[in-house]
């Protein structure tokens, strides 16, 4: 790929990776479960923060730092997260987004001399040197967890996941441990978010706590799951590069806000007209050309 | 046959204007929706219009590409990722604030485009110069930084807040946010021990914050004398609530939305009483002739606010036009160390009534300011010591009257008028 493109589509491609990564992250545990967290960017920023920390404050170097960081996501965030899995629907959402704003708070005041306060950190050691290293490590994450998640979904845990999402109750009445298979599904969200934050916080050389616990990054998340279609593998990367693609196709015509209006638009068309997402729609398409009529609209 | 020469002719007329017009590249990095974002816009753009008009650059006409940051972090790296990688910029002028110049900061060191910040003033940025000149060497900043602006607050707070209004003791209200943390941070280490005022308390408020109401109550408990306030976003919404509550201290600091023109219709006509620290030139700053200029020409090709450049409109207009004498001299961008050496020499001086007023230069490596003691290299040149003989003073305090009129109450070599207590508050 690097060979035929120019290197700002592949810059492009590595945001669009690591946002896929993001989606993903999210869609283990919400897009399955149909426990919607809001509070996601919380778990992508307890692993972009330890390995921000800990290799430019402490100096380990990212082979160290990279799976430290995903080990305390997954433990901070089960500390934090699992009395949350106790409580359902909109509360549920309420007490992630709770988190999200807590960390927020508790990054500027708590230790500021290691978070570095509002300011953030700067100067994170970079892993790759240019476009096309940049792209291969982001690529090589995103397929990485996609075959892995892929793997997993396929196993009878990835089976139950889908069952709670539809009947949690009767899950339940099967004898299965619905807390237990919760608690794993948010580990495994939990792992995916600590990888992909502590990557990229290597690969943006910089953080800022209002660009990480921020409303506006938990929905491009979202978006991006949604309109590629929740509850798959490749929907959240679908989604993922559609929106961020979008984004910079439109930024030399739109330079200023107004593309996301038309940002905002596009996704609410489409998951209007489709609310399976876009690989809904390709499935159709395909299912057209074969000519098959079986309707993939919910 | 007519119809292909038409379209080869066509093809190559749009070819010859496309490279006649792309020579030279300037990108814009910052908020297209803030004033801020735009002051720096209009600025540069003012600047390359006359260069061109004038012949351009090196025989080549300077186009400008822009990218938006909308004050957020993420989209700054994407931003800088795409002038340098999609646009291929040769210079890009900044007009960011604090968090976002952080953000893109990596990729700068990464790309080694010539960058002139004309908003952002952290003193860690400096430091990054001076702990590694040759991979920061595309990098100024045309403001004086912070730390030389909270220097001679301080010099403010002794001689005015402290000397002339007898207070003892400040409550400091800062939003959360890079440039909040700077300032509260030198105001804290230095109002005390230097103009002997206390800190009584530090209130760190949302920059979403609506309701001032009970942030002010903390405040007058804290018993302080005054209030210091630190805000860069939504600043008309702290002032015009002070103002309509009638808060019964006196409120000074930095306000950046009263550095406009527009300040006073954002505050409904309530915003009388509030002072802001400022670098210059801002509101109610008298301008020499060429700034003047700079003005009038400005405000007969926008009409949209802001009406009058920010300060950063004026470092866009003139830095801009260095960065491309320093090309000229270097022969182009692409050479960094040769741009940045050419970049150093760069200096204007514009008088008012036959004395220094406003001059744009940059502090050289090893040059030491004699007031802080430390150096500030590829930032801009500022004076801190009464006559100000060797440049402008790093800020001034200005204050908007409860009749909307604006003026400079310090230093008072530049001052058009008084500092004075709000009428609720005397």
């Amino acid at each position: 790929m690097p060979e035929f493109v120019e290197r700002g589509t592949l810059r492009t491609m590595i945001q669009a990776c690591y946002l896929a990564i993001f989606a993903m992250s999210w869609d283990v545990l919400s897009g399955r479960t149909g426990y919607i967290s809001f509070g996601h960017p919380f778990l992508i920023g307890i692993g972009a923060y330890s390995t921000a920390i800990l290799s430019k404050k402490f100096g380990v170097p990212p082979e160290y730092s990279i799976p430290l960081a995903i080990v305390i996501t997954m433990f901070g965030g089960l500390v934090v997260l699992l009395p949350a899995l106790r409580i359902k629907g909109s509360y549920f959402a309420l007490v992630t987004l709770a988190f999200m704003e807590l960390m927020y708070q508790l990054v500027q005041v708590i230790r500021p001399d290691l978070t570095g306060g509002t300011r953030g950190i700067t100067g994170i050691k970079s892993l790759t040197r240019g476009a096309e290293a940049g792209y291969e490590l982001a690529v090589t994450l995103m397929l990485g967890v996609a075959l892995g998640l892929w793997l997993l979904m396929r196993t009878r845990f990835g089976t139950a996941l889908w069952a709670i999402g539809m009947d949690e109750d009767s899950v339940r009445g099967s004898g299965l441990s619905t807390t237990r298979l919760k608690t794993m599904a948010f580990l495994v969200s939990a792992l995916v978010a600590g990888l992909g934050g502590a990557y990229y916080a290597h690969y943006t050389g910089s953080l800022a706590p209002r660009a990480l616990f921020d409303i506006d990054f938990l929905f491009t998340i979202i978006v991006a799951a949604l309109i590629g279609g929740a509850g798959t593998i490749i929907g959240p990367m679908f989604g993922a590069f559609f929106l961020i693609f979008l984004l910079e196709w439109l930024r030399p015509i739109l330079p200023g806000a107004e593309r996301y209006f038309v940002y905002g638009g596009v996704a609410l068309i489409l998951y209007m007209y489709q609310p399976k997402g876009l690989v809904a729609i390709a499935q159709s398409l395909r299912d057209r050309v074969r000519g098959d009529n079986y309707d993939h609209r919910a | 046959m007519k119809l292909r020469l038409g379209l080869i002719a066509g093809l190559s007329a749009g070819l010859l204007a496309t490279t006649a017009l792309a020579d030279i590249k300037v990108g814009f990095i910052g908020s297209l929706s803030s004033d801020t974002g735009l002051s720096t816009l209009r600025g540069a753009q003012i600047a390359i219009d006359e260069l061109n008009d004038a012949g351009g650059v090196m025989g080549q006409q300077v186009s400008m590409v822009t990218a938006d940051t909308g004050e957020d972090v993420i989209e700054g790296v994407k931003a800088f990722e795409y002038l340098a990688e999609s646009a291929e910029v040769d210079f890009i002028i900044s007009g960011s604030i604090d968090d976002v110049s952080l953000g893109w900061m990596p990729r700068m060191q990464e790309y080694q485009i010539p960058t002139l910040d004309t908003w952002t003033s952290y003193i860690g940025i400096i430091d990054m110069v001076i702990e590694d000149p040759e991979v920061m060497a595309p990098y100024f900043m045309n403001i004086a930084s912070d730390e030389a602006l909270a220097t001679l607050y301080i010099n403010f707070g002794a001689e005015v807040l402290k000397a002339k209004m007898g207070f003892e003791s400040v409550v400091i209200l800062a939003e959360d946010t890079a440039f909040g943390q700077a300032i509260t941070g030198l105001v804290t280490d230095a109002l005390a021990p230097v103009a002997g005022i206390d800190v009584a308390d530090v209130i760190v408020y949302d920059i979403g914050t609506v309701d001032f109401a009970p942030i002010f109550s903390k405040a007058q408990n804290s018993g302080a004398d005054f209030i210091y306030q630190v805000s860069s976003v939504n600043s008309q919404v702290i002032s015009s609530q002070y103002v309509k509550l009638q808060v019964p201290m006196a409120m000074t600091g930095v306000n950046v939305s009263a550095l406009g023109m527009e300040y006073w219709e954002d505050t409904g006509g309530a915003g009388g009483g509030i002072s802001t620290l400022s670098p210059v030139p801002s509101v109610g700053f008298p301008l020499d002739p060429v700034s003047q200029g700079f003005v009038d020409t400005y405000q007969s090709k926008y009409d949209t606010r802001p009406m009058i450049p920010h300060f950063n409109g004026f470092n866009a207009y003139h830095g801009l036009k260095q960065a491309m004498a320093a090309a000229e001299a270097a022969g182009g961008f692409s050479d960094v160390a040769a741009w940045n050496a050419e970049m150093l020499k760069q200096d204007l001086i514009l008088e008012k009534d036959g004395q220094l007023w406003l001059r744009y230069g940059f502090w050289q490596h090893g040059e030491v300011e004699e007031v802080t003691g430390r150096t500030y290299p590829q930032n801009a040149r500022f004076d801190l010591t009464s006559p100000y003989e060797d440049a402008q003073p790093s800020m001034v305090v200005i204050q908007w009257k409860e009749d909307g009129t604006v003026g400079v109450v310090y230093p008072f070599e530049y001052a058009s008028t008084e500092f004075e207590l709000p009428s609720w508050v005397k």
